[in-house]
């Protein structure tokens, strides 16, 4: 059973950036997008956080991931399309429905931000091993305590994936129905998560205890088994990102 | 009473309760899958943040909330991450709540959950606002919040209406279950978690 | 002084009225290996949730008497310095994994990174225990794709990586299939040969029988008695504690078979055989 990541094992120069520094990234490129919100920067800033995903060898597997924000991008697009309070000027209708063509400008600037958004998250994802990205945030200073709760999620959750498969074949194999109208099926959510509740909640007490006789709290500074590595060029990267935001808020109040 | 306003925020976490968030995140999924298995008409996604507000109190509770948000961000939906802030602010309220004793009964729970829901509302408006013009991408939601829009009505008020259509009964929803699964945990459990309990001498 | 000694010691669980532990008295000395035995209401969980500091820190609730480990008053120490001394491994394996690493090796280096050891020091550690513990192979492999066996091996190596001078085990078989179950007690008469001071709560008095230098029974949280376990097993009422001895005791107790000049039975098949052949 494995953890919980769209980690893409690959060798690229983007593999190897610092976590910090591609989640610098992502903050960046999402800032950019409200400091310069013209549709046409937007879209510059969305051709390199693709470009990007190409260096990283990771395009098509971020596929999915922006195919999840779809049904948000098809509402931005319709709504916005025909009911934006400044719509004016129509400019085309399918039957009785009108588009206008400033509800759509506001609609494209909305899908190219949030194109951006899944984008950069994609590239911080795809090329990043959660545990690295972890350790790093721990040595700058993160709790790891919090560190470890983010770790114990990954692994989690596929494990709860299984639980789940097992849970429903045996109430569908007592007779449980999970089809049928409203009500049966509302019934039938007590006894498919009441179970694994309890399960978990008391698998707490035995895991707070195993990670108390680890020495989880233990008051001194903590060691780390895996060697720090390496990043090239990582305060550049860093300081190119922070310039490039300066030089857009200057651009910003000066045009 | 004094003391136990101290408990309710204290900062030193004890390891139950960091076990707990994990745990929470994990329950949170499996509403959310066994709801949509279900083919239920909600999210019923924070079940485990409700719990874990009841269970360790509002700290972990927001906890609970916002880490769920963040992890989900960054292994499965990237647009889930903005709602961090939401589902922190239903830990807090949970938490707040609970620990004022408004979850000694069913009519109490109930009031609980239209709280959460109307939070949660208020904190998704400008989040929606900022990040997509208003809408919240759920369908029953948008729909309501063309409907406004369509009146006459404000953006920020649509969109407000977009969100408390889809959190209040959800939410009311949620915390209701959540109530009758804490209801039902035996006390060698539920103390483990609390922050205030003393060594006693004998 | 005696590696472990617990003074006095009484303790009952926050909003409970009732003593888990009723003025317990007893030392256990290096290298020992004390058995505890009674029902499951005995106490016995408890009790070693008593020497590891657990009760009070973890349950908190109402605490009376003393226990020192290895010179450690375990009421005035928190658990992360008590650990250090005494190590502390149950029943459910799956729940002792942290849940937090993706390999054994790393799994194993949890405690130690706690503790803040020196990489190299890490690495000897995890080598030198996984080795012994049987669990090398896997050393790559995900905690949680393990079977019960190997997985509460990895517990007891990632406990004893700690370096601590007593180990508890309680019930460390009972989740576990017969091929796990003796997977694990091949590795406990491993240590108890190597001069480990063990606690060990157990449910298969053969194994008590076996391992055990000494047997402490309890019940309702008090001390009934602590002796050999020839002396223990001979006893006549063990059913009005909920136990039954081991099954060569009870054939020797039906055959007549004693240790000559005393009313003590044989505990162990080796034993049985022995005083089998000289009558």
């Amino acid at each position: 059973m494995g953890s919980m990541t769209l980690y893409v094992e690959k060798n690229s120069l983007i593999h190897h950036l610092d976590p910090l520094v591609k989640l610098l990234y992502v903050a960046a490129s999402i800032a950019l997008t409200y400091i310069l919100p013209e549709p046409l920067f937007i879209a510059g800033v969305l051709f390199i956080t693709f470009l990007l995903l190409v260096v990283g060898k990771v395009f098509r597997n971020s596929l999915p991931i922006v195919a999840l924000s779809m049904v948000l991008i098809f509402s931005l697009v319709i709504v916005q399309g025909f009911f934006h309070p400044d719509n004016a000027t129509e400019l085309f209708a399918i039957g009785p429905v009108v588009f206008y063509e400033e509800g759509l400008t506001v609609a494209l600037g909305l899908v190219l931000r949030v194109l951006v958004m899944v984008g950069a998250f994609s590239v911080l994802i795809l090329t990043t091993r959660p545990d690295e990205m972890v350790e790093r945030l721990i040595k700058k200073g993160m709790s790891p305590k919090i560190g470890h709760v983010i770790l114990s999620v990954l692994q989690l959750i596929p494990q709860m994936r299984a639980t789940m498969g097992k849970i429903t074949d045996a109430q569908r194999s007592r007779g449980m129905e999970t089809e049928g109208k409203l009500l049966v099926r509302i019934k039938a959510f007590f006894p498919l998560i009441g179970p694994v509740v309890l399960n978990s909640l008391n698998e707490t007490k035995e895991r707070s205890i195993a990670l108390e006789m680890r020495g989880f709290d233990a008051p001194g500074k903590k060691t780390f088994l895996n060697e720090e590595k390496i990043y090239p060029y990582n305060k550049q990267f860093a300081g190119m990102l922070v310039i490039i935001i300066l030089l857009a808020i200057v651009w910003r109040v000066i045009g | 009473m004094s003391k136990n306003k101290r408990s309710m925020w204290s900062v030193k976490l004890s390891t139950a309760a960091i076990v707990l968030i994990p745990a929470a995140i994990g329950i949170n999924y499996l509403g959310k899958l066994f709801a949509s298995l279900l083919r239920l008409p909600l999210w019923l996604d924070s079940i485990g943040t409700v719990l874990a507000s009841m269970l360790a109190g509002p700290i972990i509770g927001a906890a609970s909330g916002i880490i769920n948000n963040i992890i989900f961000g960054i292994t499965a939906d990237p647009i889930s991450t903005v709602y961090a802030i939401t589902s922190g602010a239903i830990g807090l309220t949970v938490g707040i709540m609970a620990h004022k004793g408004w979850i000694s009964s069913i009519q109490k729970a109930v009031v609980v959950g239209l709280v959460t829901g109307v939070v949660a509302a208020i904190v998704s408006t400008p989040l929606n606002m900022i990040f997509w013009g208003g809408q919240t991408g759920n369908i029953w939601g948008d729909a309501f919040y063309t409907f406004l829009i369509s009146t006459n009505s404000p953006q920020w008020l649509a969109s407000f209406g977009d969100s408390i259509v889809v959190d209040v009964p959800d939410k009311v929803v949620t915390v209701l279950i959540s109530y009758f699964i804490f209801k039902g945990l035996p006390n060698s459990l539920t103390n483990i978690y609390r922050q205030d309990s003393e060594i006693e001498e004998i | 002084m005696s590696t472990i000694e617990v003074e006095n010691l009484k303790y009952r669980y926050p909003d409970t009225t009732k003593l888990v532990l009723n003025d317990l008295n007893f030392s256990v000395e290096k290298g020992e290996c004390l058995g505890i035995i009674g029902e499951n209401t005995a106490g016995k969980s408890t009790l070693c949730y008593a020497l590891a500091g657990l009760v009070p820190h973890f349950y908190k609730g109402a605490y009376g008497g003393k226990v020192t480990v290895n010179g450690l008053v375990v009421r005035d120490h928190e658990i992360a310095t008590i650990v250090e001394n005494i190590g502390l491994v149950f029943e459910n394996p799956f729940s002792q994994m942290t849940g937090a690493k993706q390999t054994v090796y790393e799994e194993v280096a949890f405690g130690l990174e706690n503790m803040g050891l020196v990489r190299q020091e890490m690495h000897t550690r995890i080598e030198k225990y996984l080795k012994l513990l049987a669990v090398y192979s896997v050393k790559d492999k995900n905690p949680f794709d393990l079977s019960g066996g190997q997985m509460q091996r990895v517990a007891i190596a990632s406990v004893l990586a700690m370096e601590p001078e007593v180990l508890i085990l309680d019930e460390p078989t009972s989740q576990l299939d017969p091929q796990g179950s003796q997977e694990v007690f091949e590795v406990i008469e491993e240590l108890t040969k190597g001069g480990m001071t063990i606690i060990l709560v157990e449910h298969k008095m053969d194994k008590i029988a076996q391992y055990a230098d000494r047997v402490l029974l309890l019940h309702e949280g008090r001390q009934v008695d602590l002796d050999t376990p020839e002396n223990i097993f001979s006893r006549g009422d063990l059913t009005d504690f909920g136990l039954t001895p081991p099954v060569v005791t009870t054939i020797a107790k039906a055959l007549g078979i004693q240790y000559p000049g005393t009313k003590l039975y044989p505990v162990t098949i080796e034993e049985f055989k022995r005083l089998g052949e000289d009558k």
